[in-house]
């Protein structure tokens, strides 16, 4: 695979259909690449799954009327297709009188995420890395069941502004929920090399964790202190951005920060990013407009600093560049910050359960959803190892709880955060947290 | 194209396969949004390209790409093949199919009026003119939607089957977005999160009458906005239509799916409470309580003429008079009950693995009637009206739902109105609280066109088919 060949491909087809194109303005992003997963269960491999891709985004101005198309194929006639629907549709639509035209090119910084290796890697290195996470459960005679998954791709932007970027990436990711009886664990790890990440490491954590977690006991619904870990962490983080960070939702009213930045809408301790060019995280140098990814402060110290926004949004918002923060153009969500971080404290893990009275250590969320976007109210379940803490020591395993809670607010109870941050899937990179009094309104039976 | 699929058969056969088959498949979306009268997002996309799945030395392995082309055949049948000989290194079993008879046959969905031969403008006019009949001095969003999708597929196997399909999906519906002092309250119609969807042409659409129900949906997203909160408590429910619908999705269908039960989704979205044990015996609810997997209803966002295995489309008894009989199934795990496959298979391009989806599960009719007579029949309790949010957690037991609306019932009476009304319970002791559901005259099919499994993420269009229903003794509210 030669990336740098396959960009200027890409660059080279995106300028062909913004030069013939007949429209005011014309954007195209263009994605090739390949993606394969390994999904193992039982202690076996079940589902093994490769596919190559492209995909063209073409988004069309005429008279300040837009159109989106989008194809599965870089081939001349297809993206022709493409264009004309996406004229069609601006033919069809209304003039948009604050239209702000496409942005013009700025400066990107170059972000080094290829990694050949993990571009090449074979299906046998992905049963090989599962097999290390299988062994590491077998010897707790436990049951490992999870992902290995790599991918590559290479993304291009052009405009009939002038933008013209292109970048590489590779991605590798894997995961386990292992299950000892009726105990289990999880543990994942992610990045854009797969040699970074260790099967042996993430299957003895998850192993662990499960064999620990066997002959959970109910414990009563109630308000309990919580330790969270960083997958519960990245959870809330990720919805909160969802609910909250979007500059569509909030020029629509329809955010919680709506008209309140330079408000204090949480703790002081808390402070959330949008970085996608720290290290740190999955990096990214640019968004799916082509402009420059930065360093963006969305809530410091508890008070809301900035929401996501693409130019279009920025423009209506009164301000002069976008946060780099677009969606590609076929997406009706339009912007999000997508490289979240929470600032850390100054403890351990360790140290923040051995400081809790009573309060549960909870390892993971499932399928949260939110009960009321205005006031960030989430709802969820615990699952892969929940676990009572009193006087700072795990005393047992307790059934799954459902939590309801307004996340800002609880996030405004934390009184203790690790130093440590953890890249967790999202991307997120948070610390571990403890939080004063989370609701807890349901049990279940296990 | 013929050439195409006869090519990938004979190279799977020669490499040795004991099991093989290719899908062909094209695909077209069109996604109409408008907000507050004016077009806000209106997109198309095509996607097309074939995937192979392959059974070699006893495992799976699957390619997909997007070169529709001859010339790719031997590369993507080469890559499944070697991805599957890498699956055969972590192997306990191997995978065995249960049997079925190879079909040469094709299918296409009964529709009047294609989606994607409708004018824009005329589509967008209907959007434009429902958003603007949705007025509110505190509608801050009044809007429509539209969305049409359409495959085409072909399917062969190493066995023998042959399969053309050509599948039609249409959408479409409204909301108003009430905001003021902090408080958002949603009303939508004829179902939330973009309206509902069915197999099916525009004539779908046109029937919805999306212009004249619009002011009645901004009326009551005003009215919710001065609602007070619903109460706590443990009360009398009765559900409707659209609400039921995602009950039974989340509680009922996700959990009968058997690769669940086996554990292959248990690292993502879990696994199931109805284990193999329970099937025959297990009071799933009380006996008014009814359920089948019906492939072949007419209309369902879930009907089909073969699942992407080949398998014809079924009705599965799952449940009967409350007691659990049944699981939706694929030729891998159908074996593991004893039986052959329920014909549930189905992937969500070309791009992914068949999986076992929903097909309509349906809640059948009871003998309560219409709504008003069920309402008529309740002295006190809730009617809970579309849904708003949804939880439940990897076994499939604690859930919790949220509504856009919700009525007081007394004295057989609808009276005050609620919001922000939640309700939540056990699977298995909610259904079995399930005293009455509603007749045959109250029954329709609702389309759920995003519903989300596997690794790589797929998303289904299913269906379910529901009459309204009265649940008693129901936890509303959380106790704070």
């Amino acid at each position: 695979m030669n990336p740098a060949g396959r960009e200027k491909r890409l660059l080279q087809i995106g300028r062909k259909v913004v030069e013939t194109s007949t429209a005011d303005e014309t954007e195209v992003l263009l994605s090739e690449g390949r993606e394969f997963l390994t999904r193992f269960s039982r202690n076996r491999i079940h589902q093994n799954v490769g596919t190559e891709e492209v995909w063209a985004v073409v988004r069309l101005v005429k008279g300040k009327r837009v159109g989106v198309a989008a194809a599965s194929s870089l081939a001349a006639e297809a993206l022709e297709t493409a264009v004309a629907s996406a004229l069609a549709i601006a033919e069809a639509s209304e003039p948009d009188t604050k239209w702000p035209g496409l942005p013009k090119p700025r400066p990107v910084e170059a972000v080094e995420v290829y990694d050949a290796e993990t571009a090449e890697a074979s299906a046998d290195a992905r049963a090989d890395f599962a097999a290390e996470i299988v062994a590491a459960a077998t010897k707790k005679r436990a049951e490992a069941a999870g992902i290995v998954e790599t991918a590559e791709s290479s993304l291009a932007i052009v405009s009939s502004a002038g933008v013209a970027v292109a970048s590489s990436s590779t991605h590798a990711e894997a995961n386990t929920v292992v299950t000892c009886g009726d105990g289990s664990g999880y543990a994942e790890g992610l990045g854009t090399r797969l040699a970074s990440l260790s099967g042996r490491r993430i299957g003895r954590r998850a192993a662990l964790e499960a064999s620990i977690s066997r002959n959970p006991r109910p414990l009563d619904a109630g308000r309990y202190d919580v330790v969270l870990e960083p997958a519960a962490v990245g959870e809330w983080l990720q919805f909160l951005a969802y609910t909250a960070l979007s500059g569509k939702d909030f020029e629509d009213g329809s955010s919680p920060l709506s008209g309140r930045l330079g408000e204090k809408v949480t703790g002081e301790q808390v402070t959330i990013l949008d970085n996608a060019l720290d290290r740190r995280t999955i990096p990214q140098g640019f968004d799916y407009e082509g402009m420059p990814k930065k360093r963006l402060s969305l809530i410091d110290r508890g008070v809301a600093k900035a929401v996501g926004t693409n130019h279009y949004r920025a423009r209506r918002l009164g301000k002069r560049t976008s946060t780099g923060s677009a969606l590609p153009a076929s997406s009706s969500a339009e912007c999000l910050p997508l490289h979240l971080f929470l600032k850390g404290g100054t403890s351990s893990a360790r140290q923040l359960v051995g400081e809790m009275k009573r309060g549960l250590l909870i390892t993971r969320f499932h399928y949260t959803n939110i009960l009321d976007p205005m006031k960030t109210v989430l709802t969820g379940m615990t699952r892969d190892g929940t676990f009572l803490v009193e006087n700072g020591r795990v005393v047992h395993p307790v059934r799954n709880l459902r939590y309801t809670e307004n996340v800002l607010e609880a996030l405004g109870r934390i009184d203790g955060m690790s130093r440590k941050l953890t890249l967790v899937a999202g991307p997120c990179v948070v610390p571990t947290v403890r939080i004063k009094g989370v609701q807890f309104t349901g049990t279940t039976e296990f | 194209m013929k050439a195409l699929l006869e090519r990938a058969v004979e190279l799977m056969t020669q490499a040795g396969a004991a099991y093989g088959d290719i899908r062909v498949r094209e695909d077209r979306r069109e996604n109409l949004a408008v907000k507050n009268g004016r077009p806000e997002h209106i997109a198309k996309g095509e996607s097309a390209g074939f995937g192979v799945r392959v059974i070699m030395d006893g495992a799976w392995g699957f390619f997909g790409t997007h070169r529709l082309e001859e010339s790719a055949v031997e590369h993507v049948v080469n890559e499944a093949v070697a991805i599957a000989r890498a699956s055969a290194r972590l192997l306990d079993e191997p995978v065995v199919l249960a049997p079925v008879d190879p079909t040469v046959n094709r299918y296409e969905t009964p529709h009047e009026k294609p989606p994607f031969e409708i004018p824009l403008e005329e589509k967008i006019e209907v959007l434009v003119s429902a958003s603007k009949a949705m007025k509110g001095a505190n509608v801050k969003l009044a809007q429509a939607f539209f969305a049409a999708y359409e495959t085409h597929q072909h399917f062969a196997s190493t066995e023998g089957a042959r399969i053309e399909q050509h599948i039609v999906q249409t959408g479409g519906g409204i909301a108003a977005t009430a905001i003021r002092d902090g408080d958002l309250q949603v009303r939508s119609y004829p179902n939330s999160f973009r309206g509902n969807f069915a197999t099916g042409g525009y004539e779908y659409v046109e029937a919805m009458e999306l212009v004249d129900e619009a002011p009645r949906v901004a009326e009551e997203a005003e009215a919710l906005l001065a609602a007070p909160l619903c109460p706590e408590g443990r009360r009398t429910v009765i559900l409707d239509g659209g609400q039921l619908a995602l009950q039974v999705h989340e509680s009922c269908g996700h959990p009968i799916e058997l690769d669940r039960v086996l554990g292959m989704e248990i690292a993502y979205a879990g696994d199931s409470f109805l284990t193999l044990d329970k099937l025959g015996s297990f009071r799933y609810g009380s006996e008014k309580v009814n359920i089948v997997a019906d492939a072949t209803c007419s209309g369902g966002l879930g009907t089909f003429g073969y699942d992407d295995e080949g398998v014809p489309a079924q009705r599965t008894p799952i449940v009967e008079a409350g007691r659990f009989v049944g699981y939706l199934s694929s030729r891998e795990t159908a074996p593991a009950i004893g039986r052959t496959s329920s014909g549930a298979m189905r992937a969500s391009g070309w791009n992914r693995i068949p999986l076992i989806r929903m097909t309509n599960v349906n809640l059948l009719p009871g003998d309560a009637g219409t709504l008003d007579d069920l309402l008529a029949d309740t002295d006190a309790g809730l009617l809970m009206l579309t849904n708003k949010s949804w939880s439940i957690d990897n076994k499939r037991l604690n859930f919790q739902f949220g509504t856009e609306m919700c009525r007081e019932i007394k004295g057989g009476r609808l009276g005050q109105v609620y919001r922000n009304a939640t309700y939540t319970g056990i699977t298995p002791q909610f259904w079995g609280s399930c005293d009455a559901v509603c007749g045959h005259e109250a029954w329709q099919l609702w389309g759920t066109p995003n519903c989300g499994k596997g690794q790589p993420g797929q998303t289904a269009r299913v269906g379910h088919g529901v009459a309204p229903a009265r649940f008693r003794n129901v936890q509303v509210g959380v106790k704070a």
